[in-house]
């Protein structure tokens, strides 16, 4: 079990500040090769919008020595909002190599994963012609005892200009959004 | 634990108070008296001295607004002749979101010399929770106040066939909606300079993905499709560098939706969001405004 808190990097009166956003986010080992997750994303919730993603962690290779592996991950992320009850579905797909070191073992990893835009119109029925939502992410998990810490760069969305947008967004070259997570989770059995 | 969790849970949802609604005012009700001229804050524009209006014709003065029995003194200000009202084309020029009259005032003026100095009167209004109007700043609120000024106008003598509404910004909400939705006069021609399409726009633009506005915002403002409803002719200009309301989303969503009578499209290349009329050139300006307010 995990509290995350970050998100995308944006410049706010001048000064860069990453939007912060948290959740709190649930593991489970199904067996060997599968972990369920599942997250509440508890700013949304002050929004009134109920947000969670619900997904696999399918171990899709490890080496002998479980060093080395590559991790698939179908999830799937779920909006809901109280106020006019607007649904939104976005199935996300993610591939994770990770490596481990070290006895405790700490664990480094990188993905590539999208959010997989299923509305066919935007608003005003203009086309929708953004079907995907890619990012790639590196990340490092310090493992304690009982503590785990994680810190992860993701860059969302690096297909898009993010000139004239509302939101001034960092990212290299003015396209997608550069931003910094944080994880701290307490395993609550081994 | 997990009653902890799910109490959280349900705290957070039933809490559900963040929304960004108040974001899209950005009033400033820190000044004790409107300066026109001698204002030195910023500004959206610079003009000249040859812009400049006659004392004589510059009228500043309060007008009540009622929201549903709220009842709020609201600041406007009329350019030209009030005398002339009953015969005139008046412009009603609806500011953008930010701070006050003051900022807006170059513009005003700028306005007040379309054709020739003062040939047609302009009447701008300061909303509610914007400088000293008083109240705060709602979106029904902004079209009640604009229906308050063409109460007024309407008093003084003006038909609907020399009405002219000019939107800027956000003031494309209440300039849209009162044409779509007529309340005390039906404008004759609508114009809108860098409009705000809704905030479902802004939320996709933003965010990548077809998320609602009501995620974030309790705003109804829905010019996309509103102007769907307007037969009246319309003028729409546009900063092609705008990185507030972006003009793809925003402005070409709405000169696409419109289905009336006659439309024309100004994409002014480089403009941002606020300097539209400077970078066509004044006199260019002008003359669009002209010309679309006088085509038959």
């Amino acid at each position: 079990m995990s509290a995350n808190f970050g998100g995308a990097g944006i410049k706010y009166s001048g000064a860069p500040i990453p939007l912060t956003l948290t959740s709190i986010n649930y593991q489970k080992g199904l067996d060997t090769n599968v972990t369920f997750t599942g997250s509440f994303h508890t700013t949304s919730a002050m929004f009134g919008v109920l947000q969670t993603d619900l997904g696999l962690g399918i171990q899709a290779y490890e080496s002998t020595a479980e060093k080395f592996g590559v991790t698939i991950s179908p999830m799937l992320n779920i909006l809901y909002d109280i106020h006019e009850n607007n649904l939104r579905l976005y199935p996300q797909l993610d591939a994770t190599c990770w490596w481990q070191y070290g006895e405790k073992p700490h664990l480094f990893y990188g993905s590539v994963g999208t959010w997989v835009e299923l509305q066919k119109a935007k608003a005003h029925l203009q086309i929708q012609d953004n079907e995907l939502l890619p990012f790639v992410t590196v990340g490092h998990q310090f493992i304690g005892e009982k503590w785990d810490v994680q810190l992860e760069l993701k860059y969302i969305g690096f297909q898009h200009d993010n000139r004239n947008v509302v939101v001034d967004f960092i990212g290299p070259s003015h396209y997608g959004s550069a931003g910094l997570f944080v994880g701290v989770g307490r395993r609550l059995s081994k | 634990m997990k009653r902890l969790i799910y109490i959280a849970i349900l705290g957070l949802t039933s809490m559900s108070c963040l929304r960004l609604d108040s974001f899209l005012y950005n009033s400033d009700t820190s000044i004790s008296e409107y300066l026109l001229d001698d204002f030195d804050g910023e500004t959206e524009i610079q003009v000249s001295d040859e812009y400049d209006i006659a004392d004589s014709l510059v009228h500043l003065f309060t007008l009540n607004s009622n929201l549903d029995g709220d009842i709020a003194s609201i600041y406007t200000i009329y350019v030209g002749d009030i005398g002339r009202i009953s015969s005139d084309t008046v412009i009603l020029y609806l500011h953008g979101n930010a701070d006050h009259l003051d900022r807006y005032w170059p513009r005003i003026k700028l306005l007040a010399n379309t054709g020739h100095k003062n040939r047609f009167g302009v009447f701008a209004v300061e909303y509610r929770g914007f400088g000293l109007s008083e109240g705060t700043p709602t979106e029904e609120g902004m079209y009640v106040d604009a229906d308050a000024a063409m109460k007024w106008l309407k008093e003084q003598g003006l038909t609907d066939d020399r009405l002219v509404v000019y939107g800027f910004s956000l003031g494309s909400a209440p300039a849209t909606e009162l044409t779509a939705n007529a309340r005390t006069l039906q404008p004759s021609k609508l114009m809108l300079e860098n409009p705000f399409a809704s905030d479902e726009v802004m939320v996709e633009d933003a965010s990548g993905l077809t998320l609602p506005g009501s995620y974030f915002s309790d705003l109804e403002i829905d010019n996309g499709d509103e102007i769907q409803k307007i037969e009246e002719p319309f003028f729409w200009m546009h900063g092609t560098s705008d990185a507030f309301l972006q003009i793809g989303t925003h402005g070409e969503t709405i000169f696409k939706n419109y289905n009336g009578s006659y439309k024309e499209a100004h994409r002014i290349e480089g403009a941002t969001h606020t300097n539209v009329p400077f970078v066509m050139g004044y006199e260019t300006y002008l003359d669009a405004v002209e010309k679309f307010i006088t085509r038959p």
